[in-house]
């Protein structure tokens, strides 16, 4: 790196745009959070929302963490209810999420029971049992949103939590890419 | 003659008229500490460009830019009543989303699972903002690693000093000159690749 070029730069840096509007107005949701009636929301909200992410990344973490390390082992799979399967993507009852990312939860929800076809028993149970705690929680903030429709807070957690459930599924498709079923062949 | 003056006197009205339109930033801040939002929605509207674009630069991530200067200003909302006015209100502001940012930062490293779909559906910065050359700049410093990237967007970009941008993402004024340092040394290599010029 000569001192020419560390000089033009310099000069460039300071020619970057500073200023950046943000491409939609961001002041309506801080405008919900501040002025959300604290006093009136029910107690249980925040300790529920905190613990909702709590069980969820505990769930999430520990599951993908431990397929990451497991050893093979046989072990029972057990069955889930379907309606915990696909959670059905709304939020808050009163917004849908949006085109994109509905399209993007179909197509991996339709790949997810043949890639859990690939996992061992113990990889699919540990799979299930994260994404059970992710739609549960889904569905529990949902209803919590309902009573509380504009708590900025909830909303946050609810995006973040479907964020949740499309990476696990991801992370399905990742872990079963290079793995073979015998009619592959 | 009477031309003249009555067109600088129209001039001077006009002039006088558009100053009182601009909102005043101190009486924005006082009536915001006593609890006027719509004064704090006048203070958002001066600096949101501001905030947005520093955390537009520390994060690469329109998204996560948008999620911080929200979070910023909701802290604000917050901490207004304990600001005194010992810096500007946007180097207030900008301390807050620097802390914002690093919050998050901190946050998406222990969920470590934000990358995959963001980075999928994220539309990239690059283009915003600046033109021609400046692009490709703009695109060479969101790959730089993230130490590197905070101080020189902070110090080369905002023009803050090294105390004051290690005060601001709490590290020493060494490591402030060694990141700007390994963060020169790594945009020049990747803009000579780029034959760029300034």
């Amino acid at each position: 790196m000569n001192e020419q070029h560390d000089d033009r730069l310099t000069t460039a840096a300071r020619q970057l745009a500073t200023e950046i509007s943000p491409e939609r107005d961001l002041w309506p949701e801080i405008e919900s959070a501040i002025t959300s009636p604290v006093r009136e929301r029910p107690r249980w909200t925040p300790m529920f929302a905190q613990a909702a992410a709590v069980v969820l990344l505990i769930g999430a973490s520990s599951g993908l963490t431990y397929l990451a390390v497991k050893d093979e082992q046989a072990v029972t799979v057990p069955v889930y209810q379907p309606e915990y399967v696909f959670e059905r993507a709304a939020f808050g009852m009163s917004h849908n999420l949006g085109s994109d990312y509905q399209d993007a939860r179909a197509d991996l929800a339709s790949r997810l029971d043949e890639q859990l076809a690939r996992l061992s028993p113990e990889e699919r149970e540990d799979v299930e049992k994260t994404l059970v705690v992710i739609r549960e929680a889904i569905a529990d903030i949902n209803s919590a949103l309902q009573q509380d429709p504009n708590n900025a807070y909830l909303q946050e957690l609810l995006q973040k939590t479907y964020r949740e459930e499309l990476n696990v599924m991801r992370r399905v498709g990742g872990l079963t890419r290079n793995v073979m079923l015998r009619n592959d062949i | 003659m009477a031309a003249l003056l009555t067109a600088q006197s129209s001039d001077y009205s006009q002039l006088m008229a558009y100053d009182a339109a601009i909102p005043d930033e101190a009486d924005c801040i006082a009536r915001a500490q006593a609890g006027d939002t719509r004064a704090f929605e006048t203070l958002y509207r001066l600096n949101i460009d501001r905030v947005y674009g520093l955390c537009l630069r520390m994060t690469g991530n329109v998204s996560e830019a948008e999620d911080c200067a929200q979070e910023a200003f909701i802290q604000a909302w917050n901490k207004i009543a304990k600001f005194r006015g010992d810096s500007a209100f946007g180097t207030w502001m900008h301390r807050i989303a620097v802390n914002s940012v690093l919050g998050r930062i901190r946050k998406s490293k222990r969920e470590q699972d934000r990358i995959q779909l963001v980075a999928d559906t994220a539309v990239s910065p690059a283009s915003i903002g600046d033109s021609g050359n400046l692009r490709d700049l703009s695109d060479a410093i969101d790959k730089l690693p993230e130490g590197a990237r905070h101080v020189f967007v902070l110090n080369a970009v905002y023009g803050y000093s090294h105390e004051e941008s290690g005060n601001m993402l709490g590290i020493a004024i060494g490591t402030s000159k060694a990141q700007l340092h390994r963060a020169r040394r790594l945009l020049a290599q990747q803009l000579q690749e780029q034959g760029f010029e300034a």
